[in-house]
C-alpha cells in the first residue's frame, strides 16, 4: 500500500526565443499505478513577461497516487508552447523529467528541445508560423531510443521547477 | 528454392552465356581487387602510383570515388543506347604509345564534347552526387542482384561510355570556366588531372568529398572480418608504437548535413509541420461534438445448441456423436476433394514435364527448359507427396467410419434397444474393372519411373560427391602417411569409422561410393504404399450416407436404468446467457434438452450498444429438474469485423467444452469419469461434456442502410491519441489480442521498433505467430516482469477502502462529493460508507415503484434521472473550467479619486433623510460552511384575506345579501350567533392572520395582525443548510427546496369548563387554520438574489368556515381596482444573506445544425437588442435537448389538444381554451434550472415534453402556445418576466379586441390591463415565423401597445433585408394521445390516501388519530364536482350540504388542487397547511382524494383535508 503525493508547481519558463509562452504538461505513469484523485494533465496561463525572460506560471499541480510496485515512476512531460501577437500558437519545445524520488522539497530543471525540421520548415516557422511537431508525442517520454535525435535542433533550456 | 540460390544460378548462366557480361563482371571485380590493394597501401595518394595503376588496369579509375561509377552505371541505364561520340576508341586502344601531355589533351577535349553532347541532350539532371543514398552503394558490391543485371544489360552496348561518361559532369561546370584554347590545359586543369579531381567545386566541398570517401574505406575496414593481427609481421612498428589502424572515431563530426530527414528517422520520430493555430476555446466537453452518436446495434443470432458429449449420452451416444463428428469430416473432405484435385494437378505437371522434353516444341533456349523442367520434377515430387497423403486421409476417414459403425450395430445387438436414430448406409459405385486397372497401373508405372529418375539424380550427384571427396581423401591420406607414417593404419580406420557423419572440417574422411538404386525396390515400394492408400482397383467406390431414418426403440421395451436415464435427459433443460464486455445482457429461454441432445434457440439479440466491444460471450447454463442451475461451459464469440452485417453473416459453429466431473447412476455415461465399451473394462475413454453452439454474430443496419458500427478510428486530443497507438490494447480492443493476425497486422500498421526492449514481448509473439509456428502462448503480457517486482497483488490494492473511497470522492459521486478527511487506515473506514452507492448501484436498472405509485411515472423519473445524470457528467469538466476572476481576488489599490470620496463622504449624514440601498458584497461560495447563509423573508403585508364565517350560519341558508357591511366590521360578536357562548368569546376581529414561513423544515412565524388586511412588516430569518454541506456553486443550484409562506389565522377558544372561574382565571386554546400558501423555490431566490413584490396567495376554492369579502367593496363601490381580482394578496420580500454569486450559465457554445448566416444573424441581433436594452429578454435560439442550438420558431407549430378536450365545449371557444390552458397547466412543473444544476436552459419538444410529463415554464408556453394555433387564435410566445418566476414563458392572445396574457404554468389568464397580472415585463414575443424584440420605451404589459406589425415599436428579427427562409420545425407532425387508464387512476387515487392518512397519522405521535368516515365519504363526493367546475361557484352550495349534513361539528378543511407528478410533494403540501397540528382532544379528520385522468397520463389531483371537532 503505497501512496505517492505529487504536489508541486510549474514555476515558469526561461531561455525560450519567444516571449508569451504557455505550457502543457502531463504526468505519466506505468500500469502498476493508480491515481486516486487529481488532474493528470493540464495547461497553463499565458504569460508574457515584462521585466526579465523568464515566463511565470505558477501553475499548481496535486495528485495523489496508490501504487503496487516501483515500475514506472511519474514522469513529467511538458510542452512548452509560445504564443505569437495574433493569438496563435506553436510549439516551443518538448521535455520531460522524472518525478523526484526521494521526499521533500526539489527544484527541476527540465532542458527542452524541439524538432528543427528541414530548412524549408525553417524558413515557415520563422515567417509564418508553426512548426514541425512530432506525430508520436509519446515518445518524448516513452521511448527508449531517444538518442537517435541528435540530429534535431536542440530548444532552449525553460526552467521547470516542481516541488512534490 | 530460395531467392539466393536463384541469383547464384542466374549469375552462373550469365557467365557462360554472354562475353559481354563476364567482361563487364571482371571488371568489377578488378576495381575491387583494385580498391582492396589500395586499402592495404598507405594513404598517401601518389600520382605516379595512380598513373601507373590506371595504365595498368587499362581504364580509368577514379581513386577516391566509387559512389560516381554507380551513379553512372544508373545512368546508363536509365538512359539507354545513345551514338558514341568519335574521340575514345583511338584513345582507349593505344593510349601508351601517346605522350602525357597528349592524353591530358585527348581526355579533355573529349570530356568536353561528352559534356556538350551531354547538355544537348537536356536529360534531367541528376541530383549531386554526394547525395547518393549509401543503398546505391550495394548495388555496386552485391553485383548480380536484379537492378545490377538490368544495368549489365545496357552497359554491354558500350562499355567504353563508362569512361567518358564520369566526366560529363565535372566538365559541364569547367567549361564555362576555362577559357583556354583547346588541347592546351592550363597548368590548374593539369594538376587536377593528376589528382583525378576534376571538380572545381569550392575547398570544403572537396575536403569533404575526400572525406566521405575516406570514411567508405574506414567503414570497409571496421566491417571486414580480418583482424589485424598477422603472424609474422612485427607488433610495432619504427617509431615504437603499436602498428595499429587510426582510431575509427573522429574527432569532428563528419556525417554530412541531413536534408532528407524522413528517410532515416524512425517512423515513430516523424514530424508533422504543423501551422500555428489560433487556440480556440474548444467545445469538446459539449454533446455531441466529437463524439460518435451512440447508436450501434450487435446483433447476436443463437440458433441453437449441439451437445458432442454430455453426462447424459448413453454409450451408444457416444459413438453416435463419434459417427456424425467423423461423418461431417468426411462431408467436408468431400466437397473439397483434395486428393482429386492433386491428381489433375498432378497430371497437369505431367503433362507440362512432357511437353517441355518434347524437343520439337523447344523454343526457349535449352537451359531455361531444362530449369522449368527442374521446378516442374520438383513440384511433381510435392504434389504426389500430398496427394497420397490426403488419399491415405480419405481412406483412413472411410475406414473408420465404418468401423465405428460396426462397433454402434453390435451395440444396439448387445444392448438389444436402439437409442438414436443414426443409420449409416454404405452405397457401392460399380467401377469398370479394365479401365480402373489400366488407371492404378499407368499411376504406379509413372511415379515408379518418376522415383527412379530421382534416385538417378540423386545418385550422380552423390557419385559426384564422392569422387571429389575421395580425391580430397586420397591427398590428406598421402600427407598423413608423409607426415606421420608410425600411426598404425588400424587406428585411422577406427578413426575414420568414427568420424563418418561429422562434417568435413575435422579432417577428410574415407567417403563411401553411393549406392546404386534398385528399380525393383522402389516399385516394391510404390505398390505398398499404393495398396495402403489407395482403392484397389476394381474394388467399387464406397460412399457412406448417415440418415436419421432409425428408429428408437420406445421407453417400455428398455431395460430400467435406460428408462432412468431417458427421464433425467427429459429433466434436463438449457439455456444460454450472452454477456457483453462480461457483463450479461440478455439471456435466452430455457429449453428442454431433446432426446438428441439438440437444443434450438432460435433467437436474435439486438444488442444496442455504446462502449467499444470488448468481449462477447455465451454462458451455457444447464438446469436439472427444479434444482439450481450450474454454469457448463463459456463460450467465447469473436467480436465480427466492421464489414459483416446482418444478413451477411455466417452461421458458425463454436465449440465449447467442460470440464466437469459427473458421475451418473443410470446408463448415461457421465462426464470426465472414465468408463468403457469392453465388458471386461479395458480400453477406457474419459469424455468431457463438450458441445456446439451455431451462431451468427453481426452488425445491424440503420433504418437507412448504414451498418450501425462504432467508427474505426478513435480521434482524440493531445499527447493521449499517440498513447492510443501505441497501446495495443486500446487501438484493437482485446479480442485482437487473441488474434494473432490482426496483432501482427497492428504492429506492421504501428510500426513498432523490434528492437525496443519494451516491445519484446510483443515481437516475440508475433514472430512466433506469423512464422507459422503452431505454438501460440495462451497468455500476453504487456509489462513483463511487474508481477515480480509488485509489493502487492491487484486484489489487495482494489480492496483497500481508503484509496477506494479516495477515488470516489475524486470522481465527484454524488454520496462521496463532499466527503472530508479520509481516514489512513483502512480499519477505521466503516463498511457501511459504500452501503448506499453500491445499493444505487446496484438498483440504477430497477425501477423502484415505492416511491412513484404509477409505473410510468416511475419510468419517466427515472429517464429524468439518467438525464441529468450524463448532462451533469458531461458538463463536470465544464464546471472546472475557472475564470481569473473565479481564483483571482484583487483588492483595487485606492486611488486619488477614491480617496477623494471617501474624504467627502465624511461629511455625508449619518442617516440621509432619503437612503439610498448600496449594493452588498457578493460571496462566492467556496469557503462557506453551515450556518452561514441565512435566508431572510420580509413580510410586509397582505390584502383581501378570507374571513371567518360565523359558524351559526348553519341554521341559515347563508346569503350574500343577509350579510352587511356591519357584519364585517364590528367588533361584538356577530349577531348571527345564537348563543354568546364559547365559540367566540374573543372574536373581537373576523380574522387575525399570521405568516408562517417554513424551509427546510425550519419553521418561523410573524407575530398575528388584525383583520383582512394585515400589516405585519417583520423579517424572518432562517437558516440555509447545503445538502452534504457541498456550497459549491453547482450544488447550490440544485437545491429543490421551496420556501412556503403560510398564512393562518389564529383562532382563540376559551375552554374554560366552569363559568364561575371566569373572574379569576382565563384557560383558552388557540387554534390555527390554514388560509393559503405562497411558494417560492429557493432556486429563484439564489437566481434572482432577492424576491421582492406582491405575490397572489394561493387559497383553495373551498374553504370551510371562511368566506372572501369580495363583493363588500362592490357593494361600497370602493377601489375598483382591486375589486377586479378575485384573491389575496402578500408582499413579501426574501433575499439570502450573504448575497451569493449565482453561477454562470455554461461558457460554451453549442453545436448547431442552423445554417451559419442565420445563426450570425442571430447574434447579431442579440447584440444589437442587448445594446438598446440590456435588461430586456431576447432569445432567439435555444438548446434542445440533446444540447443543440436551435432556432426558436421551430418550436411553435399548430398541435392538436387532445380531442377529449375539444369534445367537452364544441361551440364555446373562450371554454376550450380555458380548458386547454388547464390542461397544460397540469402537467407538473420541474424547472430546467435545477434539474440541470444551473447549467443551461433545455428545451424540450412538445411530444417530448409530453412524454417527459415535468418540464419547466418555457415547456409549458411552448404547448400552450401551440395549442392555440390549431385552435385557430393568434397567439405568440412572451418571452418577460415575472414575479415570483423572474424570467420566464407567457403566451399571448389576440381575442377579437384585447390581448390575453397566459400563464402556461397555473392556467390562468389576464387582460391586459390587469393590475394583478404577474407578469412585469415583456422582452420579445416569438411568432410561428419570427421574432419581435420590444423596442418601446417601457416593457410593462399595461403601458405597451402588442401591435406586432408597427416596426417602430417592435424590432422583428426576419425583415425585408433577412426573409424568412421556411424554417421547418422540430416539432411533431401530429401529438398522439393515450387514454389514460381510467382503473389505474383509481388505484392510485386510493394508495395515495392510504398513504396520506398513514403520514397524518405519524405526524401525530401523541395523539390519537381518529377518521370521521361519514365526512370523508361526503368529501369524496364532493371532490368531482369540483374537478368539473374547476374549483369555481360551489363554495356555498357545497358548504351549506356539508353543514346540513354534519350538524354538529365545526368543521375546518379545504381541498387542495395539484397537478400529479410524485407523492413527495403531496406530502409536503398536506404537511405545510399544518391540518394535523390540531390537537383538540376529540378532533377528527376527513381526507379524501379524488384523480381525475386526463388524456397522455395527466392527472388532477384534489385532496380534501379537513379537521371536525364535535360542539358541545
Amino acid at each position: 500500500m503505497a501512496e505517492v503525493h505529487v504536489i508541486g508547481q510549474i514555476m515558469g519558463a526561461t531561455g525560450f526565443s519567444e516571449s508569451s509562452l504557455f505550457c502543457k504538461w502531463g504526468i505519466h505513469t506505468g500500469a502498476a499505478w493508480k491515481l486516486l484523485s487529481g488532474v493528470r494533465e493540464g495547461q497553463t496561463q499565458v504569460d508574457t513577461p515584462q521585466i526579465g525572460d523568464m515566463a511565470y506560471w505558477s501553475h499548481p499541480i496535486d495528485l495523489h497516487f496508490a501504487t503496487k510496485g516501483l515500475q514506472g515512476w511519474p514522469r513529467l512531460h511538458l510542452q512548452v508552447w509560445s504564443q505569437d501577437s495574433f493569438g496563435r500558437c506553436q510549439l516551443a519545445g518538448y521535455g520531460f523529467c522524472h518525478v523526484p524520488s526521494s521526499p521533500g522539497t526539489h527544484r527541476l530543471e527540465c532542458p527542452t528541445w524541439r524538432p528543427l525540421g528541414s530548412w524549408r520548415e525553417q524558413l515557415a516557422r520563422a515567417f509564418v508560423g508553426g512548426g514541425p511537431q512530432l506525430v508520436h508525442a509519446d515518445t518524448i517520454y516513452s521511448g527508449a531510443d531517444r538518442y537517435r535525435r541528435g540530429t534535431w535542433g536542440p530548444g532552449a533550456p525553460p526552467d521547470h521547477r516542481l516541488r512534490p | 528454392m530460395n531467392p539466393r540460390e536463384e541469383k547464384v544460378k542466374i549469375i552462373t548462366e550469365e557467365f557462360t552465356e554472354n562475353e559481354e557480361h563476364a567482361d563487364v563482371g571482371r571488371r568489377k571485380k578488378n576495381s575491387k581487387a583494385q580498391r582492396r590493394q589500395r586499402k592495404k597501401q598507405p594513404p598517401t595518394t601518389d600520382p605516379e602510383d595512380m598513373v601507373s595503376e590506371k595504365s595498368h588496369n587499362g581504364s580509368q579509375q577514379e581513386p577516391a570515388q566509387e559512389e560516381p561509377e554507380t551513379h553512372l552505371l544508373g545512368m546508363t541505364a536509365k538512359r539507354g543506347p545513345r551514338s558514341l561520340p568519335p574521340i575514345p576508341s583511338a584513345s582507349r586502344t593505344g593510349f601508351a604509345e601517346f605522350s602525357m601531355r597528349e592524353r591530358m589533351r585527348e581526355k579533355l577535349q573529349a570530356a568536353r564534347s561528352k559534356a556538350e553532347s551531354a547538355l544537348l541532350q537536356e536529360i534531367p539532371i541528376p541530383k549531386p552526387r554526394r547525395l547518393r543514398s549509401p543503398s546505391s552503394r550495394e548495388l555496386e558490391t552485391e553485383f548480380g542482384t536484379e537492378p545490377g543485371k538490368e544495368v549489365q544489360g545496357t552497359q554491354q552496348e558500350d562499355s567504353q561510355s563508362y569512361s567518358r561518361v564520369k566526366f560529363r559532369d565535372p566538365v559541364r561546370k569547367t567549361k564555362s570556366k576555362t577559357q583556354a584554347p583547346p588541347g592546351f590545359p592550363s597548368a590548374e586543369e593539369a594538376y587536377n588531372f593528376f589528382t583525378f579531381n576534376f571538380d572545381p567545386e569550392p575547398e570544403e566541398l572537396e575536403g569533404k568529398k575526400q572525406i566521405k570517401g575516406r570514411d567508405g574505406s574506414d567503414q570497409e575496414e571496421e566491417s571486414g572480418e580480418e583482424l589485424p593481427v598477422q603472424g609474422e609481421r612485427k607488433w610495432f612498428g619504427d617509431d615504437g608504437r603499436i602498428l595499429a589502424l587510426p582510431s575509427p572515431i573522429k574527432p569532428f563530426s563528419s556525417r554530412p548535413p541531413l536534408f532528407t530527414p524522413a528517410q532515416s528517422i524512425k517512423a515513430e520520430l516523424e514530424t508533422l509541420y504543423k501551422k500555428a493555430v489560433k487556440y480556440v476555446h474548444s467545445s469538446q466537453h459539449m454533446i455531441g461534438s466529437g463524439d460518435p452518436p451512440g447508436n450501434f446495434q450487435l446483433d447476436i443470432d443463437i440458433s441453437g445448441l449441439i451437445f458432442t458429449h454430455h453426462p447424459c449420452f448413453s454409450r451408444e451416444h457416444v459413438l453416435a456423436s463419434k459417427l456424425a463428428q467423423l461423418y461431417d469430416q468426411y462431408l467436408a473432405r468431400h466437397q473439397r476433394n483434395k486428393a482429386k484435385f492433386l491428381t489433375d494437378k498432378l497430371q497437369a505437371l505431367r503433362n507440362a514435364v512432357q511437353t517441355g522434353l518434347d524437343p520439337e516444341k523447344l523454343h526457349q533456349p535449352l537451359d531455361t527448359t531444362q530449369k522449368t523442367i527442374n521446378e516442374y520434377k520438383s513440384e511433381i515430387r510435392q504434389t504426389r507427396k500430398l496427394r497420397d497423403a490426403e488419399q491415405e486421409r480419405d481412406r483412413t476417414l472411410l475406414k473408420t467410419i465404418i468401423k465405428v459403425w460396426k462397433e454402434m450395430k453390435s451395440l444396439r445387438e448387445f444392448q438389444r434397444f436402439t437409442n438414436t436414430p443414426l443409420k449409416l448406409v454404405l452405397k457401392k459405385e460399380k467401377v469398370d474393372k479394365k479401365a480402373d486397372e489400366e488407371v492404378y497401373e499407368a499411376e504406379i508405372q509413372a511415379e515408379i519411373r518418376e522415383l527412379l529418375e530421382e534416385h538417378t539424380e540423386a545418385y550422380e550427384q552423390k557419385m559426384e560427391e564422392y569422387r571429389t571427396s575421395h580425391q580430397q581423401w586420397k591427398a590428406w591420406k598421402k600427407a598423413q602417411r608423409a607426415k606421420k607414417k608410425k600411426k598404425k593404419q588400424a587406428a585411422e580406420e577406427d578413426l575414420d569409422e568414427e568420424t563418418e557423419e561429422l562434417p568435413a572440417e575435422e579432417g577428410p574422411v574415407k567417403p563411401i561410393p553411393p549406392e546404386p538404386t534398385d528399380p525393383a525396390a522402389i516399385e516394391q515400394r510404390v505398390r505398398e504404399r499404393a495398396a495402403h492408400s489407395r482403392r484397389r482397383p476394381g474394388e467399387p467406390m464406397l460412399v457412406p450416407e448417415l440418415s436419421l431414418a432409425g428408429s428408437v426403440t420406445p421407453n417400455d421395451q428398455c431395460p430400467r436404468v435406460e428408462v432412468l436415464r431417458r427421464d433425467d435427459v427429459k429433466r434436463r433443460s438449457v439455456y444460454l446467457k450472452v454477456l457483453f464486455n462480461s457483463k450479461e445482457v440478455s439471456r435466452t429461454v430455457s429449453r428442454q434438452l431433446g432426446p438428441d441432445f439438440r437444443v434450438h434457440f432460435g433467437q436474435i439479440f439486438n444488442l444496442q450498444i455504446f462502449n467499444w466491444p470488448e468481449s462477447l460471450t455465451l454462458q451455457v447454463y444447464e438446469t436439472v429438474g427444479y434444482s439450481s442451475t450450474s454454469l457448463l461451459a463459456e463460450v467465447f464469440l469473436p467480436i465480427p469485423e466492421t464489414t459483416v452485417v446482418t444478413g451477411r453473416a455466417p452461421t458458425e459453429e463454436v465449440e465449447f467444452s467442460s470440464n466437469q466431473h459427473v458421475t451418473l447412476d443410470h446408463e448415461g455415461v457421465g462426464s470426465g469419469v472414465p468408463f468403457s465399451f469392453e465388458a471386461d473394462g479395458s480400453n477406457q475413454l474419459i469424455l468431457m461434456t463438450s458441445g456446439k453452439v451455431s451462431h451468427s454474430v453481426a452488425w445491424a443496419i440503420g433504418e437507412n442502410g448504414i451498418p450501425l458500427i462504432p467508427p474505426l478510428s478513435h480521434q482524440n486530443i493531445g499527447c493521449r491519441s499517440a498513447l492510443k497507438r501505441a497501446d495495443a490494447i486500446s487501438s484493437i480492443g482485446t479480442s485482437g489480442l487473441t488474434d494473432m493476425k490482426k496483432l501482427a497486422k497492428w504492429a506492421a500498421e504501428s510500426k513498432l521498433d523490434p528492437n525496443d526492449p519494451s516491445n519484446a514481448p510483443l515481437m516475440q509473439l508475433i514472430s512466433v505467430a506469423t512464422s507459422g509456428e503452431s505454438y501460440v502462448p495462451d497468455f500476453f503480457r504487456l509489462e513483463q516482469l511487474q508481477q515480480e517486482f509488485n509489493f502487492i497483488s491487484d486484489e489487495e490494492l482494489n480492496r483497500s477502502k481508503r484509496f477506494r473511497l479516495l477515488h470516489l470522492r475524486n470522481q465527484e459521486v454524488p454520496e462521496f462529493r463532499n466527503y472530508k478527511q479520509i481516514p489512513a487506515y483502512d480499519r477505521e473506514i466503516m463498511e457501511k460508507i459504500f452501503q448506499d452507492y453500491e445499493k444505487r448501484l446496484r438498483d440504477r436498472n430497477v425501477i423502484e415503484t415505492k416511491d412513484h405509485v404509477d409505473t410510468h411515472r416511475a419510468m419517466v423519473a427515472k429517464y429524468l434521472q439518467q438525464v441529468r445524470e450524463s448532462v451533469v457528467n458531461r458538463f463536470l469538466i465544464a464546471k472546472h473550467h475557472f475564470l481569473l476572476t473565479d481564483l483571482v481576488v484583487e483588492e483595487e489599490v485606492p486611488n486619488i479619486s477614491i480617496l477623494g470620496t471617501s474624504l467627502f463622504k465624511l461629511a455625508e449624514q449619518k442617516r440621509p433623510l432619503r437612503p439610498r440601498r448600496k449594493g452588498r458584497k457578493k460571496v462566492t461560495a467556496q469557503n462557506l460552511s453551515d450556518g452561514d447563509i441565512k435566508l431572510l423573508v420580509n413580510i410586509v403585508r397582505a390584502y383581501d384575506i378570507p374571513v371567518r364565517k360565523p359558524t351559526a350560519s348553519k341554521f341559515q341558508q347563508p346569503s350574500r345579501s343577509s350579510r352587511t357591511f356591519s357584519e364585517k366590521h364590528v367588533t361584538s360578536p356577530s349577531p348571527h350567533s345564537p348563543t354568546p357562548s364559547a365559540d367566540f368569546p374573543l372574536s373581537q376581529v373576523l380574522v387575525r392572520p399570521f405568516v408562517e414561513v417554513s424551509f427546510q423544515r425550519t419553521i418561523c412565524h410573524t407575530t398575528t395582525a388584525e383583520g383582512p388586511n394585515p400589516s405585519w412588516n417583520e423579517e424572518l430569518e432562517l437558516p440555509f443548510r447545503a445538502p452534504n454541506g457541498d456550497y459549491s456553486t453547482a450544488s447550490l443550484q440544485s437545491v429543490k427546496d421551496d420556501v412556503y409562506i403560510n398564512i393562518f389565522d389564529e383562532v382563540v377558544y376559551d375552554i374554560l369548563e366552569d363559568d364561575r372561574e371566569r373572574g379569576s382565571g382565563i384557560h383558552t386554546r388557540i387554534e390555527r387554520h390554514w388560509l393559503g400558501c405562497v411558494k417560492i423555490p429557493f432556486s429563484t431566490i439564489y437566481f434572482q438574489a432577492r424576491v421582492d413584490g406582491t405575490f397572489k396567495i394561493d387559497i383553495p376554492p373551498v374553504l370551510l368556515g371562511y368566506s372572501k369579502e369580495r363583493n363588500m367593496f362592490m357593494e361600497r363601490g370602493f377601489d375598483a381596482v382591486r375589486s377586479l381580482s378575485d384573491g389575496s394578496y402578500i408582499t413579501l420580500f426574501i433575499t439570502i444573506e450573504p448575497q451569493l454569486v449565482p453561477g454562470e450559465s455554461v461558457r460554451e457554445k453549442f453545436e448547431s445544425q442552423e445554417d451559419e448566416k442565420l445563426l450570425q444573424a442571430t447574434e447579431k441581433f442579440q447584440a444589437e437588442c442587448a445594446l438598446k436594452f440590456p435588461n430586456r429578454r431576447c432569445l432567439t435560439t435555444v438548446i434542445d435537448i440533446s444540447g443543440k442550438t436551435v432556432f426558436i420558431t421551430r418550436y411553435l407549430k399548430p398541435l392538436n389538444p387532445p380531442q377529449e378536450l375539444l369534445n367537452f365545449y364544441p361551440d364555446n371557444q373562450q371554454a376550450t381554451a380555458e380548458l386547454v390552458a388547464r390542461y397544460v397547466s397540469l402537467i407538473p412543473f420541474l424547472p430546467d434550472t435545477v434539474s440541470f444544476a444551473g447549467i443551461c436552459d433545455l428545451w424540450s419538444t412538445s411530444d417530448q415534453f409530453l412524454d417527459l410529463l415535468a418540464g419547466d415554464e418555457e415547456e409549458h408556453a411552448v404547448l400552450l402556445c401551440n395549442y392555440f394555433l390549431w385552435l385557430g387564435k393568434k397567439a405568440w410566445l412572451l418571452m418577460g418576466s415575472a414575479i415570483p418566476e423572474g424570467p420566464t414563458a407567457y403566451v399571448l392572445t389576440w381575442e377579437k379586441n384585447h390581448y390575453l396574457i397566459w400563464n402556461p404554468c397555473s392556467g390562468h389568464f389576464y387582460g391586459q390591463f390587469d393590475t394583478f397580472c404577474p407578469l412585469k415585463s415583456v422582452g420579445c414575443l416569438i411568432g410561428p415565423d419570427n421574432v419581435w424584440f420590444n423596442i418601446q420605451q417601457y416593457d410593462s404589459p399595461l403601458r405597451i401597445n402588442f401591435d406586432v406589425t408597427k416596426p417602430k415599436l417592435w424590432k422583428s428579427f426576419f425583415s425585408r433585408s433577412l426573409p424568412y427562409p421556411g424554417l421547418s420545425s422540430v416539432q411533431p407532425e401530429e401529438l398522439i394521445y393515450q387514454r389514460t387508464d381510467k382503473a389505474a387512476a383509481a388505484e392510485l387515487q386510493d394508495r395515495i390516501e392510504k398513504i396520506l392518512k398513514e403520514k397524518i397519522m405519524d405526524w401525530r405521535p401523541r395523539y390519537l388519530t381518529r377518521w370521521n368516515r361519514y365526512c370523508t365519504s361526503t368529501l369524496r363526493h364532493f371532490l368531482p364536482l369540483l374537478e368539473s367546475s374547476q374549483g369555481e361557484d360551489v363554495e356555498d352550495d357545497h358548504q351549506a350540504e356539508l353543514l346540513k349534513q354534519l350538524g354538529d361539528y365545526r368543521l375546518s378543511g379545504f381541498p387542495l388542487h395539484m397537478p400529479y407528478s410524485e407523492v413527495k410533494p403531496l406530502i409536503e403540501a398536506v404537511y405545510s397547511t399544518g391540518v394535523h397540528n390540531i390537537d383538540v382532544p376529540n378532533v377528527e379528520f376527513a381526507l379524501a382524494v379524488y384523480i381525475h385522468p386526463y388524456p397522455k397520463n395527466v392527472l388532477s389531483v384534489w385532496i380534501y383535508v379537513a379537521s371536525l371537532v364535535r360542539n358541545r
